[in-house]
């Protein structure tokens, strides 16, 4: 008789979310499945929409990462322009986007994913979590909302607004930088530099602690994609998509956004809302390739600021030679990304025409199709929208950076679960083991979805019709019942 | 030949004792003297014509209530321009607005700037209790400077009113009735297609809402300048 | 409509000089896009401080999946889009004393009432048909259905406070709590509005 463990919703990670898990009749585990069950149709709710709104509408497809689609959408947007946005316009689109990077960084690092590694993954669930982090080790939840802190100030400082700014707009962003805003960024650099610099020391001997989840938190082969830079560097704002294998091997790099069609295709998974991104030249499933912080450092061959390339250097040893395979290691890339926003920041607030008054371009809509992309935190996301002559759109297509990791979570929900569920056994640091690979993608469900409520742990003995014959049921306090 | 001096009208308002000309309405008495009334449809420099409801006040010894900015001023008159009943029906008038509409406040290129989102927070309107219609209405960018969105249009007619009026182009009108009725071009030709528009965009500053706006406007951006059609009559020299 | 936070046992522990249990909060996440959750976590230091007056009992920022038989205060973000949010709501409406519609999609099914203009199939066609490059379909395992719109909670279930914005500031999330906290009750319209 088969069985299937359900865990919904999904906790600290951003979305709704459900993991079932399908037992054979030995117990052991036969599949497991990560679905996302939330579906708000942002491809088909903008239609009608004049495109210059769509920054501002795509934004509010995430509250944890609006910026990134204020930043894809515009680019878009550009496109549509057919116009090149003035060079402080871009360098400030380039701040707000690092910005973002280090806020919702801190968010996954340290209120959703260290109560994890810091209180263990088989500590009491009810205080597994930021608050229970804050008791434990306050010094490190302060930190960690320090750290967001200052993104989310920055973001301010420069959109007017921490959440769903309306300052990136197409053409550039709708005001200059003002010189005290750039004062009291730089001021606060060097002491959030130092935060970062601290848990990078601190985390080292925490991640050794975790050795047997290197080996099995999604540890497999798969192909890596990002966005680099002309000189192969760690680029998060412009540049070309690039494509290696789990070998290292260059399979495509320098890809215009615009012709993306040609190496992402999009498969509809019937048991989710999320539909699975692949690499078209080598089709599905093989085609699955992972994106974010640690696909970035994989594809990337150089770090453009000083401390951060140190990091970067101790990063490429994790793996003797090729890329860092293990899905574990994503939290400790996303440490490093925070050291370099923060750095790249300081460059680019340094730049001599960061001031300028010259920050936007304007057109009327003299292409009918445009594509964007940017690196959002959580990986690659692309906006491609074509509009009608009056400039009211069509048509929208989003892959969305966590639809790009569909099919390596769920290949690493599935490993986790062989390795560490056994059906005649059920504990919560297991099942929280499933749960804890996912957050180790910190997926953004509520981008994917552009498209979490709760209920108990479930095993359900489901007979081949699918009826439930027996329930078993584990409620909030753990107790089995 | 001389204009014989209006005559002088006594009357009270929430209590207070005005004085007022005879051919004056009791909303310009109400505004004369601070006392605040709500109004959409109205604007200084168009004619009045009492469409929205908004600043209906109670008169003494009459049970219906009147518009006041089409009443005139009575000798005597006891006007009640702020009770818990007018305060009822303004919320619902602003709240069936709300709802008839697609009025998506977050996303608007007036969001922040728009006379509609700061009655319903003037009126302390929290949520809107009449379920939404979610009607299908469509947005006309065909012009070259100008778009036209029907989803926030609320059917003031301060657009059909200042073009006939002001810019003497009559380019605006209304069609269809109830929740049909929307504002059309010419002969519900696309606004861009429009051979009477002049392109002056005075319809764009008067609009109370994102109705209409300016090409190229991102969310938010979109001021209204209220203070343009006053200035432009007064420089005309006739100032109504 | 009682906006007294204050649990009756609490009032007779204060009484007798014990401390004052803590106020069991829950946050909730329906078809919206998280960021009322971030904008409650922008409040940032003074989380802290909350933390020791309010137990977070279910949210998605901590473990326990099942929502508890009694909470005090619920923060309801999102709107009511899918079958599945309509159970949620009903359940948390009957197990909370307050509950607040936590931002403009909760007040007003803002952003994703977008949606309500067009059908449901004409939105799954773009979604898993147009864009689909492999097993066209709409998504019907284990995902709950669409219900036809998406519209705010208070169509579906009473709610007891309203709170505007997109998203609602932080110091207005932290100024409502603070309110409820001390029993009083807030006048939201002063600080907050439609789209803010």
């Amino acid at each position: 008789m088969a069985r299937q463990i359900t865990i919904d919703p999904v906790t600290r990670i951003e979305g709704h979310a459900r993991i079932t898990i399908q037992l054979d009749d030995a117990g052991a585990v036969q599949d497991a499945k990560f679905h996302i069950t939330q579906f708000r149709g942002f491809e088909k709710l903008c239609e009608g929409r004049p495109f210059h709104e769509m920054p501002s509408l795509m934004a509010r497809i995430c509250g944890i990462c609006p910026v990134s689609h204020l930043v894809a959408s515009a680019k878009a947007c550009d496109a549509i322009l057919a116009v090149q946005i003035p060079h402080t316009a871009a360098s400030l689109r380039r701040i707000i986007n690092l910005a973002q990077l280090i806020q919702s960084h801190a968010l996954s690092f340290f209120y959703l994913s260290a109560p994890d590694l810091l209180l263990g993954l088989e500590s009491d669930p009810v205080t597994r979590n930021v608050f229970g982090l804050m008791r434990e080790h306050p010094e490190v939840a302060r930190d960690g909302i320090r750290l967001r802190q200052f993104g989310q100030h920055v973001i301010e400082l420069l959109g007017n607004k921490r959440i769903h700014p309306a300052w990136v707009v197409p053409g550039g962003v709708s005001e200059p930088l003002a010189p005290e805003k750039r004062a009291e960024m730089l001021a606060a650099l060097p002491e959030v530099t130092g935060i970062v610099e601290k848990a990078l020391e601190q985390f080292r001997t925490v991640f050794d602690q975790f050795r047997e989840e290197v080996q099995t938190f999604g540890r497999f082969p798969s192909l890596f994609m990002g966005l680099v830079n002309d000189d192969g560097g760690l680029e998060h704002y412009e540049g070309k998509l690039k494509v290696v294998d789990d070998k290292g091997t260059v399979l495509e790099e320098g890809i215009p956004p615009a012709r993306y069609a040609e190496y992402i295709g999009e498969s509809v998974e019937p048991w989710s809302y999320l539909k699975s991104a692949y690499y078209l030249p080598i089709g599905y499933p093989d085609g699955m390739y992972r994106v974010g912080p640690l696909a970035r450092l994989n594809v990337a061959t150089s770090v453009s600021t000083p401390k951060a390339a140190q990091e970067f250097a101790a990063f490429k040893q994790l793996e003797a030679s090729g890329p860092v395979l293990s899905s574990f290691h994503y939290h400790y890339a996303r440490l490093i990304e925070i050291l370099y926003a923060l750095e790249k920041i300081d460059q680019l607030l340094n730049e001599p025409d960061i001031l300028s008054d010259r920050v936007r371009a304007h057109a009327a809509p003299n292409n009918l199709t445009g594509v964007g992309v940017a690196e959002a935190p959580r990986g690659t996301l692309l906006h491609h929208y074509k509009v009608d002559k009056n400039g009211l759109m069509e048509f929208a297509n989003l892959i969305i950076a966590t639809g790009n990791n569909n099919l390596a979570m769920n290949r690493s929900v599935f490993q986790v679960a062989q390795h560490y569920v056994d059906g005649e056994k059920l504990q919560e640091g297991m099942l929280n083991r499933v749960e804890a690979v996912i957050r180790a993608y910190d997926p953004c469900l509520s981008c994917s979805t552009h498209a979490i409520g709760k209920m108990p742990l479930r095993i359900q003995l489901k007979a081949p019709d699918g009826t439930v014959l027996d329930e078993l049921v584990r409620d909030s306090d753990g107790k089995r019942g | 030949m001389t204009v014989p001096p209006a005559r002088i009208r006594t009357l009270t308002i929430d209590g207070k004792d005005v004085g007022a000309r005879e051919d004056e309405t009791i909303l310009d008495v109400a505004r004369e003297n601070g006392i605040w009334i709500p109004t959409l449809c109205q604007m200084t420099g168009l004619s009045n014509i009492g469409a929205c409801r908004l600043c209906l006040v109670e008169v003494a010894g009459s049970t219906k209530l009147q518009p006041a900015c089409v009443t005139r001023v009575e000798e005597g008159m006891q006007v009640t321009a702020h009770s818990d009943r007018l305060a009822e029906y303004r919320k619902m008038i602003v709240e069936l607005l709300f709802a008839e509409g697609n009025h998506i406040c977050s996303v608007c290129v007036t969001n922040g700037h728009c006379d509609l989102q700061w009655l319903a927070q003037r009126l302390e309107i929290d949520h809107i209790r009449f379920p939404y219609l979610y009607g299908k209405r469509s947005v006309d960018a065909s012009h070259e400077r100008f778009v036209l969105d029907h989803n926030r249009c609320v059917l003031c007619t301060r657009c059909v009113r200042v073009c006939d009026e002001v810019e003497g182009a009559h380019t605006w009108d209304i069609m269809g009735r109830g929740t049909n009725a929307r504002v059309i071009t010419d002969l519900a030709q696309p606004w861009g297609e429009s051979t009477s528009c002049t392109s002056c965009g005075k319809c764009v500053s008067v609009c109370p809402t994102g109705a209409l706006f300016e090409q190229g406007k991102a969310v938010t951006e979109m001021v209204k300048h209220r203070e343009l059609l006053p200035m432009l009559l007064t420089m005309r020299g006739r100032q109504r | 409509m009682s906006t007294d936070l204050t649990p009756p046992t609490a009032r007779s522990d204060a009484e007798r000089g014990e401390p004052k249990p803590k106020v069991k909060a829950a946050t909730v996440w329906l078809d919206g896009c998280s960021g009322c959750h971030m904008s409650f976590l922008d409040i940032d230091e003074r989380l802290i401080e909350l933390a020791q007056h309010i137990d977070m009992v279910y949210s998605p920022l901590v473990d326990p999946k099942q929502f508890p038989d009694h909470v005090d205060v619920a923060l309801v973000e999102g709107a009511v889009s899918s079958e599945e949010d309509l159970e949620k709501i009903k359940r948390i409406r009957k197990h909370t004393s307050i509950l607040i519609a936590f931002g403009d999609c909760a007040v007003t099914a803002n952003v994703p009432s977008m949606r309500n203009s067009f059908s449901v199939k004409d939105v799954y066609q773009r979604g898993y048909f147009e864009t689909a490059t492999r097993r066209a379909g709409v998504p019907d395992q284990v995902v709950p259905k669409l219900l036809p719109q998406a519209r705010p909670i208070h169509e579906y279930v009473p709610v007891d406070v309203f709170l505007q914005g997109c998203p609602p500031p932080a110091d207005v999330i932290y100024g409502l709590l603070t309110d409820l906290l001390a029993g009083r009750k807030p006048n939201l319209t002063e600080h907050t509005r439609f789209g803010r």
